[in-house]
C-alpha cells in the first residue's frame, strides 16, 4: 500500500487554505491573520488540487464543528410536528441535514486572500443565491475575525455578515451601526431547508453563548454599548421569536429559556444584576437612561412570549392535533421552572419603572 | 505704500435654547371595576388634585417647569420637565489688515465674523447641554416628588373602586379602614 503524496498547491492557494484551516480552527492566529490582513494579487484562477482541497476542507470542516456544537448529543426536537430522540443523524432525514456550497465561499476565499480586509481595493459581493450552507460558513468566518483587532468594522458593514442570521443570533449588537435604523434579517428562511437541523445541532452553543453575554452585561460601564446591544438584542427577539412561533418551531428558541432561566436561577435578584457596572452618566436624559437600563433586561422581557407559549401549549388538548409537539415546550418550560422565570422577569421588569406604584 | 490697519468686529448671537426630558410609565389599577368606571373614579381622584381635562380626553397639571400628564382611560403617565432660556452671546475680536478700504477689508471682516459666530454658537451649545442637565434633574425630582402621590392616588382609586363593588354584590354593613397599615375591611350582607 503507497500513501498518497501531497497535493501541490500554489503559494496563493496554500495561504488561501491556510486562511480556511483557521476559519475552521486548525490554524493559529499568527499563521492566518497575517495573511488576512497583506495584500496579494490573485490568480486568474485557482488549481484543481486546490479546489478539491477547498471543497474537502469546507464539507468535512463544517460537519465536524456541526458534530461537536451539539450534533452528536442525544436530544429531542420537533420533526415533521412530533417530537423524536436521538443524536442529529437519527432525528432528521438525510435530505433536511444536507451541506451544499455555491461558488460564493470559494470567491470569499479568493477575495479576502487577495484583498487586505482592513482597506480592499474592491468590496466583495455574492455571485449567486446563499444556500444554506454558505449561511453557516459565512457565519463561522464572522465568528473567527470578529475578534480581531480592526477587524469588526470592515466586516459588519458587509451586507453577506449584516443580513445572515446566524450572524444577528450570536451578535446582535455587532450589526447595530445606526441606533436608529436597527432592522434585523429575516428569521423565516431559519426554519426552512436545513436550516433547523443547524440550529438544532447548535442550541447547546447558543445557550452558553447568551448565558455569556448576560453575564457580560452585568459588567459593562459604558452606556453606549449597552445601548448598542439592547437595540440590537430587541431587533433580534422582535423577529427570531415570532418566525419560530409561525414556523411551529419554538423548540429551537430554547436556548433563550435555557439562557434566562440560569441567569435568574444563579445570577440575577434584582434588575440591577444588568446595569450595576454603568457608570454614573449626567449627560443623559432621564429618558434615555431608563430606555437603556429597560433594553438590558430585553432577555428578561421575552419571558411573557415563553410564558405564552406555554399557555398555548396547556390548551392542546390530548386528541388535538399538534398535541405532541405542544408537550414538548410545555415540558421545556416546566425544566426551566418558567413560572417562576416568568414571575421574576416582570419583578425585575417593574424595578425598571419610573414611577412605580 | 500699504499700511496696516486695526479691524475690529464685534458680533452677537442670540438663541432661544430649551431643555426638555420625559419619561411614561402607566399606573397599576387593579381590574375591580370595569375599565370605564376605574378610568372614571381615576377622573375625580385626579380632578380632586388639580388635574385639568384636556381636549383629548387626558388630564394634566404643571407644577413649576414640570408637566404631569394622566390618561384615565389607560392609565399612562407622561411627566414632562422643560426649561428654555433665551442666552446672547458677545464676542469682539481685532485683526490687523494691509487696507482699510476694498474687498480684502471685506474678506478679512467676513472671516473674522464667521469665527467668532462659531465660537460663540459652541458656547451656546455648551450652555444648552448644562440646561438639559437642569430638565433632567428638575424630572428627577419632580418624579421623586410624583410617587408617593401617584401611590396614593391608585390606593384611592382602589379603595373606592372595592367599595363600589361590594355595594354591588349586596348591602354595606361596616367598612373598617387602618391608615397605618393601608388595609380596608368591608362587611357585606349578600
Amino acid at each position: 500500500m503507497t500513501a498518497e503524496s501531497p497535493k501541490t498547491v500554489s503559494r496563493f492557494e496554500h495561504d488561501l487554505l491556510v486562511i480556511l484551516r483557521y476559519l475552521f480552527g486548525n490554524m493559529a492566529n499568527r499563521q492566518a491573520v497575517p495573511l488576512i490582513l497583506a495584500h496579494q494579487q490573485a490568480p486568474p484562477c485557482l488549481s484543481r488540487n486546490c479546489v478539491e482541497l477547498v471543497k474537502d476542507t469546507l464539507k468535512k470542516g463544517l460537519i465536524l464543528f456541526l458534530t461537536r456544537a451539539g450534533g452528536w448529543q442525544t436530544d429531542r426536537f420537533l420533526s415533521q410536528g412530533e417530537p423524536v430522540a436521538g443524536r442529529i443523524w437519527d432525528r432528521v432525514p438525510l435530505d433536511y441535514r444536507q451541506l451544499t456550497f455555491s461558488s460564493n465561499p470559494l470567491s470569499f476565499l479568493i477575495w479576502l486572500t487577495s484583498e487586505k480586509l482592513t482597506t480592499p481595493s474592491e468590496r466583495w459581493s455574492a455571485q449567486t443565491p446563499f444556500t444554506e450552507a454558505d449561511r453557516l460558513f459565512f457565519w463561522l468566518v464572522f465568528d473567527r475575525l470578529r475578534t480581531e483587532p480592526d477587524l469588526l468594522d470592515p466586516l459588519r458593514a458587509m451586507s453577506v455578515f449584516s443580513s445572515n442570521p446566524y450572524c444577528w443570533l450570536f451578535n446582535p449588537r455587532d450589526f447595530v451601526l445606526n441606533p436608529e435604523t436597527v432592522t434585523a434579517p429575516d428569521f423565516d428562511e431559519l426554519f426552512q431547508g436545513s436550516h433547523p437541523a443547524f440550529l438544532e445541532c447548535l442550541q447547546t452553543l447558543l445557550t452558553c453563548h447568551w448565558i455569556a453575554s448576560e453575564r457580560r452585561k452585568s459588567m459593562r460601564i459604558d452606556w453606549s454599548t449597552m445601548k448598542n446591544q439592547g437595540l440590537g438584542e430587541i431587533a433580534l427577539f422582535t423577529r427570531f421569536l415570532p418566525a419560530a412561533e409561525k414556523a411551529g418551531r419554538t423548540d429551537l428558541a430554547r436556548f433563550l429559556l435555557r439562557a434566562l432561566s440560569t441567569i435568574i436561577r444563579y445570577d440575577a435578584t434584582s434588575a440591577d444584576f444588568w446595569i450595576r457596572s454603568l457608570s454614573p452618566n449626567q449627560s443623559l436624559r432621564l429618558s434615555e437612561r431608563i430606555s437603556i437600563q429597560q433594553n438590558a433586561l430585553s432577555l428578561p422581557q421575552q419571558a411573557e412570549t415563553f410564558a405564552r407559549w406555554d399557555r398555548q401549549s396547556r390548551t392542546v388538548g390530548y386528541f388535538d392535533e399538534g398535541y405532541a409537539a405542544s408537550q414538548l415546550w410545555k415540558e421545556e418550560f416546566e425544566s426551566c421552572e418558567g413560572a417562576l422565570i416568568s414571575a421574576r422577569s416582570k419583578e425585575f421588569l417593574q424595578q425598571l419603572e419610573p414611577l412605580r406604584t | 505704500m500699504s499700511r496696516a490697519y486695526r479691524i475690529s468686529v464685534k458680533e452677537t448671537v442670540t438663541r432661544k435654547i430649551t431643555g426638555s426630558d420625559e419619561i411614561s410609565t402607566r399606573l397599576e389599577l387593579l381590574e375591580i371595576l370595569t375599565p370605564e368606571a376605574m378610568g372614571e373614579l381615576l377622573r375625580r381622584e385626579l380632578e380632586a388634585r388639580g388635574f385639568k381635562d384636556q381636549t383629548d380626553g387626558s388630564m394634566a397639571r404643571t407644577d413649576g417647569d414640570a408637566r404631569v400628564v394622566v390618561d384615565p382611560c389607560n392609565g399612562q403617565v407622561t411627566v414632562k420637565a422643560e426649561v428654555d432660556r433665551e442666552v446672547t452671546e458677545q464676542g469682539t475680536r481685532e485683526t490687523a489688515a494691509w487696507d482699510d478700504i476694498g474687498p480684502k477689508r471685506h474678506e478679512v471682516e467676513q472671516r473674522i465674523r464667521e469665527q467668532i459666530q462659531k465660537e460663540l454658537s459652541q458656547k451656546i451649545d455648551r450652555q444648552q447641554e448644562k440646561l438639559q442637565q437642569k430638565a433632567t434633574e428638575k424630572l428627577e425630582r419632580e418624579l421623586d416628588e410624583l410617587q408617593p402621590e401617584l401611590s396614593e392616588i391608585v390606593n384611592k382609586v382602589t379603595r373606592e373602586a372595592l367599595k363600589q363593588k361590594a355595594a354591588q354584590m349586596g348591602t354595606i354593613q361596616e367598612i373598617a379602614e387602618d391608615p397605618q397599615t393601608g388595609s380596608m375591611t368591608i362587611k357585606v350582607e349578600v
